[in-house]
């Protein structure tokens, strides 16, 4: 390898980062959840879907780097200053809402797997609000973080228990590849959930702020291309071998219920210890999650209305930043002691992301779209087709959805 | 949403309700006055809110409806302080058109008469200098000169003024934002509660592209004279908060100098961020014009490929001197030494060292003493500057041995402990000291601000961490 070569390597490795983290990210609670409960319930038949999925987020966070990339400026940013102010509001109070149902998801990710260690949610909840609060506002959140993300890479484990559980590898191939739906209202349910966890809203604002973050150049776009796109791919192999390894081992077992069930999807590689591991993986996804969801709700927030000075600035000088990012915590922590069931509380929630998803990924087709704003770097005829075409299906998919449960209310459904 | 009481805009005029800190700050950052447009009542009673004007009926003379207005254009390229409006994009039908500031009669709140019945339609073509306002500016970054913030415009304010409209003032209020949000009927009523006078905004002109979308080359020199009063704290805390384009286009405004002095004062991961996103030769200008050990914490920062970049663009001798400062640890007396030394021989003439202090006037900050060598370049002591004023003022002739003075020079190995550098720095109760290598040749100074950044530890102030990175 000559000189320059290598150099232009170490540049992409300056710039990699951003797709991988969010796409490690992205694998939260509401991830792991939905994703067994697709296998426990549906086995192999959501896994199409999930290449489906994986184009439209593949599309999706690629755009995402390139608007960041091209306009330095992170997306509520963007969306201000593109968009009129009604539908920046709009767009804004959405992704709040949606980040306000992943702060539950997380806190019920905590506190089951808490549960799994047979810790009370009434403990271990108020314990990891105070804790993850503090951790983010005094310090030592650094470290914090590198630990929460050193507990995830347990999820690692899942694309070996996916080959370890033998699964019917013909059936996987076939339900992989070849074209097919249910007609069910329960399958359409799982889809906008598993729309809802893989495409988050937040994943999106926190790509384009992690990129403006690292600071690159247009010139070095397409190495944050290839981040992005083998972030996006990566995070859907993992999801689909938590599929492949849930359905060869609980799969058939109806809608997941129970994390303990959850958990078994890890026996093939754990054995005995697949609760501990599922547990602690569980814990780590769920706490990084939960102190980086409501940090992104309020710098969207302090972008959207202009008040980007008061997050550098002093504690005291910062009641909106303090103020959004406390009342989510609290409010995602309040929920989870409401006495219910937490799996279907996290895949309720997912539902609700999935609803709100369809919001944030048309301004994004339309900012890429803008050769006002890119320039030559816009949207070419094949993207926006492309481009138009996933996220009309993932809106399609959320509006059935959305109208079925309306009729559904007035006993039409 | 409430806003931070901090970051609330001093207004300026004594007409509008004032919620200025002024009198919280500093005597040095309450600054000077100079007569404002929106301080003079008349203006202020006939300002018009552009955010409630658009989208509101064109009529010509006879009251009938031409089209609506999409956008108003205004001219900042002549150096007005309050840019004059050019002309009016309307939109008819399907079609938008472009209508000379000459053809319109009257700007109302509610909506724009033109002067003639007749009116000829042009196509809307960007010229140069031109902005439009609902687009480029509307919702864009500025920056509040006089209050040193970084604002984001919810309203701007037109005025007739000398003969013309004008741009007189942004507004940055929350409940402006809340009166666009609300109904329409609402929106045409200024509600002047924090507004800056245009005179103190400086714009930004990034977003002057042509339809292509590439941007212009034209680069538009309307520096507001404010940026040059602000301290380098200040203009710190702005590049803080500014995004990319604006930020590279405030930093083409200051010059590499005073570019570099605001640098030095943000912080690190600030820093990092706007090096990585320079061009590498516009990098390579700022860090050559920051302090030697500024520069190099900069640069450490930085990974190891934009690093070698960034110092690719460096002046030879300044990159050399640089890359050896880079080869110490952070926590090393070496790793937080400047290089910006001014040495003399034994022999020199007090006149002849005072000459080189004064052609190193540029590291001020830096030049405390003069480290002393002999003829091997071997250090025999350090003579404080005013030593050798005082000694210039006796006599001209006399000659820096006669001012070495019997006591140990204070020395460390650059390899010595940040720590126990500073010890010895406390102990020696000196404001500097020279770092000198194995041979007892100096290589760089110490000064008593860089041992206070390296014990000070970085908590204190509070920073909501960056997302994940």
């Amino acid at each position: 390898m000559n000189v320059k070569v290598s150099r232009r390597w170490l540049i992409y490795l300056a710039a990699a980062g951003p797709g991988l983290i969010a796409a490690a990210a992205g694998n939260d609670a509401g991830g792991i959840v939905t994703y067994s409960s697709a296998g426990a319930q549906f086995i192999y038949r959501t896994l199409f879907l999930m290449v489906l999925i994986t184009v439209a987020y593949v599309i999706v966070q690629e755009m995402v780097a390139r608007l960041a990339t091209y306009t330095g400026k992170g997306l509520a940013a963007l969306i201000r200053e593109e968009f009129d102010l009604r539908l920046t509001a709009f767009a804004i109070t959405a992704f709040a809402i949606a980040n306000l149902g992943l702060m539950v998801t997380e806190f019920g990710g905590i506190a089951t797997s808490f549960e799994l260690f047979n810790v009370s949610r009434y403990i271990s909840v108020p314990i990891a609000a105070v804790a993850i609060w503090s951790l983010v506002l005094f310090g030592s959140y650094r470290y914090a973080e590198r630990i929460f993300l050193l507990l995830t890479v347990v999820f690692i484990a899942y694309p070996i228990a996916a080959v370890l559980a033998h699964p019917n590898w013909h059936q996987v191939a076939v339900n992989t590849v070849w074209p097919h739906f249910e007609a069910s209202k329960s399958f359409l349910l799982l889809a906008v959930a598993l729309i809802g966890t893989t495409i988050t809203p937040y994943i999106q604002l926190y790509e384009a702020g992690a990129v403006v973050d690292k600071g690159v150049k247009p010139e070095n776009y397409h190495f944050q291309r290839v981040d992005a796109i083998t972030g996006a791919v990566l995070a859907a192999l993992v999801a689909m071998s938590i599929i492949v390894a849930t359905g060869a081992t609980i799969g058939g077992t109806g809608p997941l219920t129970s994390a303990t069930t959850a958990a078994e999807g890890l026996k093939p590689v754990a054995g005995a210890f697949a609760t501990t591991l599922f547990g602690l993986g569980l814990l780590g996804a769920s706490a990084l999650a939960a102190a980086v969801v409501p940090l992104s709700t309020s710098y969207a927030v302090a972008e959207a209305i202009g008040v980007e000075r008061s997050v550098s600035s002093s504690f005291r000088q910062a009641p909106v930043f303090l103020g959004i990012f406390t009342f989510q915590i609290l409010v995602g922590a309040a929920v989870v002691l409401v006495p219910g069931n937490l799996i279907t509380l996290i895949l309720n929630t997912q539902v609700l992301e999935g609803v709100i998803t369809p919001v944030t990924l048309i301004l994004i087709l339309v900012l890429a779209n803008r050769r006002s704003l890119l320039g030559s770097a816009a949207n070419g005829p094949v993207a926006r087709w492309l481009g138009g075409l996933a996220i009309v299906s993932v809106a399609a998919v959320a509006g059935v959805y959305v109208v079925l449960t309306v009729l559904s209310w007035f006993g039409l459904g | 949403m409430a806003t931070p009481p901090s970051t609330s805009a001093p207004s300026r005029s004594r007409l509008i309700p004032v919620r200025s800190r002024d009198a919280e700050r500093p005597p040095h950052q309450r600054r000077r006055r100079t007569r404002r447009i929106l301080a003079s009542e008349g203006v202020f009673d006939s300002i018009v809110s552009l955010a409630g004007l658009l989208g509101r009926p064109v009529r010509n003379q006879t009251g009938q409806e031409i089209g609506r207005l999409d956008d108003v254009v205004a001219r900042w390229a002549d150096g007005a302080m309050y840019p004059p409006v050019s002309g009016l994009v309307i939109r008819v039908g399907r079609r938008l058109a472009f209508v000379p500031a000459s053809a319109v009669d009257r700007i109302g709140h509610t909506e724009v008469v033109l002067r003639s019945a007749r009116l000829d339609l042009r196509d809307v073509v960007r010229r140069s200098g031109e902005v439009l306002l609902a687009k480029d500016v509307l919702d864009h970054q500025l920056v509040d000169v006089e209050g040193v913030q970084v604002i984001r415009a919810a309203d701007l304010y037109l005025a007739e003024v000398i003969g013309r409209i004008r741009l007189v003032g942004a507004d940055v209020s929350n409940a402006t934002l809340l009166r666009r949000l609300g109904p329409r009927r609402w929106r045409p009523r200024p509600t002047p509660d924090r507004v800056i006078d245009w005179a103190a905004i400086q714009p930004f002109t990034d977003a002057a592209k042509d339809v292509s979308g590439a941007a212009t080359t034209v680069r538009l020199k309307t520096t507001n004279e404010g940026l040059h009063r602000l301290r380098p704290g200040e203009l710190a805390d702005l590049l803080e908060d500014l995004r990319r384009d604006e930020r590279r286009e405030l930093l083409a405004a200051l010059g590499p100098a005073e570019a570099a002095d605001a640098l030095e004062e943000m912080q690190p991961e600030d820093l990092e961020q706007l090096l990585r996103e320079s061009d590498p030769v516009e990098a390579g200008r700022l860090v050559a014009a920051m302090e030697p050990d500024e520069a190099v914490d900069a640069l450490r920062d930085l990974p190891l490929a934009v690093r070698g970049e960034v110092l690719r663009h460096i002046p030879a001798v300044t990159a050399l001197a640089l890359r050896e400062l880079l080869g110490y640890e952070e926590n090393e007396a070496g790793g937080i030494m400047t290089t910006a030394l001014v040495t003399a021989k034994s022999g020199d003439k007090v006149k002849k060292v005072v000459d080189r202090l004064s052609e190193a006037r540029a590291h001020g900050a830096d030049l405390d003493a003069v480290a002393v060598v002999d003829d091997d370049g071997r250090l025999l002591g350090d003579v404080s500057v005013l030593d050798i004023l005082l000694a210039l003022r006796a006599s001209t002739d006399t000659r820096m041995s006669a001012l070495l003075g019997d006591e140990d020079v204070v020395t460390v190995n650059p390899h010595t402990s940040a720590n126990e550098a500073a010890a010895q720095l406390v102990e020696a109760r000196r404001h500097s000291m020279v770092v000198v290598d194995d041979d007892g040749c100096p290589l760089g100074r110490i000064l008593a601000d860089d041992v206070l950044d390296a014990l000070v530890p970085t908590k204190g102030r509070f920073h909501f961490p960056r997302l994940l990175s």
